[in-house]
């Protein structure tokens, strides 16, 4: 068995060498990671990414408004659909963040799962006292109750930007109609009133995601 | 000798993981969105659904959003004697959301678009 797979690695590509060197390198580090995180690494890390998320808010939100102005002094619908084009981009992106198969949520689920395996495992842990083992179980329930408040949080805020990113799509394709008859005065018009929903939308979004509270924070 | 072994087994291991890393770093392109609805509505759907082969996690409360790279792709479940059924295609534009609604009473499950295309190619897909 031994034998065969010398023999496998002797004729192997200098890239997969340079990639198994790569990849001991990396077991180091994941290692050493692991060693110094704690055993609570996977609520931290999404506490932090949480964080960073909510940090790249106010950001997208003073685009968003700094866009329904520049929609607003516009009369070139070609520039104004260029700004809504620009707008969802932007939303899309962090809507990415925080999709069911977004880095936030799925480090909100490993969160969680962690916490199930470290209930678990605490109520059958024996190396305690009883008092020193419910006061673990108890920050760990508190735990439990901040992550699934701040995943129910980021729902919310998920069906915010789902809706705005409908909103945007939606009046887009009906401006793009509108052009293709000549109506352009109806498109402007429809254009304006797509702003003050973009800033409603805005507004409630930095309040959701402003209000939410990171596990341990 | 099972020292050796299991540490190129490690090794192999470690190899696939930085493989998998690369692959998933690499810059991903255009991507949209597909939600996919169910009905009726449950805290925790278990139906078995599949984007393409793919099988995703089970839907809370009858919703989910998931980023997708920009394509066409083919939703599946569970059919008859174990084998994969298409329910619908879903075209997927950049930056835009694709809405399907899956009724999972039935068997196999039934899809139903928000819209459809208006052409021949997409007339039978879920577009956005």
């Amino acid at each position: 068995m031994l034998r065969s797979l010398q023999v496998v690695f002797a004729r192997l590509p200098f890239a997969t060498a340079a990639l198994v060197a790569a990849a001991l390198a990396l077991s180091g580090s994941f290692a050493r990671a692991q060693d110094s995180s704690g055993a609570a690494s996977p609520v931290d890390e999404f506490s932090q990414q949480l964080e960073d998320f909510q940090k790249s808010v106010p950001d997208l939100n003073k685009k968003i408004q700094e866009s329904a102005t520049t929609i607003d002094a516009t009369t070139d619908v070609a520039k104004a659909r260029a700004e809504i084009d620009r707008l969802r981009d932007e939303v899309s992106t962090l809507l990415g963040a925080v999709a069911d198969n977004g880095p936030v949520s799925q480090l909100g689920v490993k969160a969680l799962d962690h916490i199930h395996q470290k209930l678990k495992a605490l109520s059958a842990d024996t190396r305690f006292k009883p008092e020193e083992r419910q006061y673990l179980i108890g920050q760990w329930q508190q735990l439990e109750t901040q992550t699934v408040a701040a995943d129910k949080e980021l729902d919310d805020a998920r069906a915010q930007f789902v809706s705005l990113l409908q909103t945007l799509q939606q009046n887009e394709d009906f401006i793009g109609e509108l052009l293709e008859i000549r109506q352009a005065e109806r498109a402007l018009e429809v254009i304006r009133s797509l702003t003050q929903n973009i800033r409603d939308a805005s507004n409630q979004l930095n309040k959701l995601i402003g209000g939410i509270k990171p596990p341990g924070a | 000798m099972g020292v050796m072994t299991a540490r190129v087994f490690g090794l192999l291991a470690s190899a696939v993981v930085v493989v998998t890393a690369i692959v998933a770093c690499r810059p991903s392109g255009d991507a949209g969105y597909v939600e996919i609805k169910t009905v009726p509505l449950a805290p925790l759907t278990q139906t078995a659904l599949y984007l393409d082969s793919t099988k995703l996690a089970p839907i809370k409360k009858g919703d989910t959003i998931l980023r997708q790279p920009v394509g066409t792709l083919e939703l599946q479940g569970d059919g008859f004697a174990g084998t994969l059924t298409q329910l619908c295609k879903i075209v997927v534009k950049k930056d835009r959301i694709t809405t399907v609604t899956v009724s999972v009473l039935e068997r196999p499950p039934r899809c139903q678009c928000r819209f459809t295309g208006a052409d021949a190619a997409t007339a039978h897909a879920c577009v956005s």
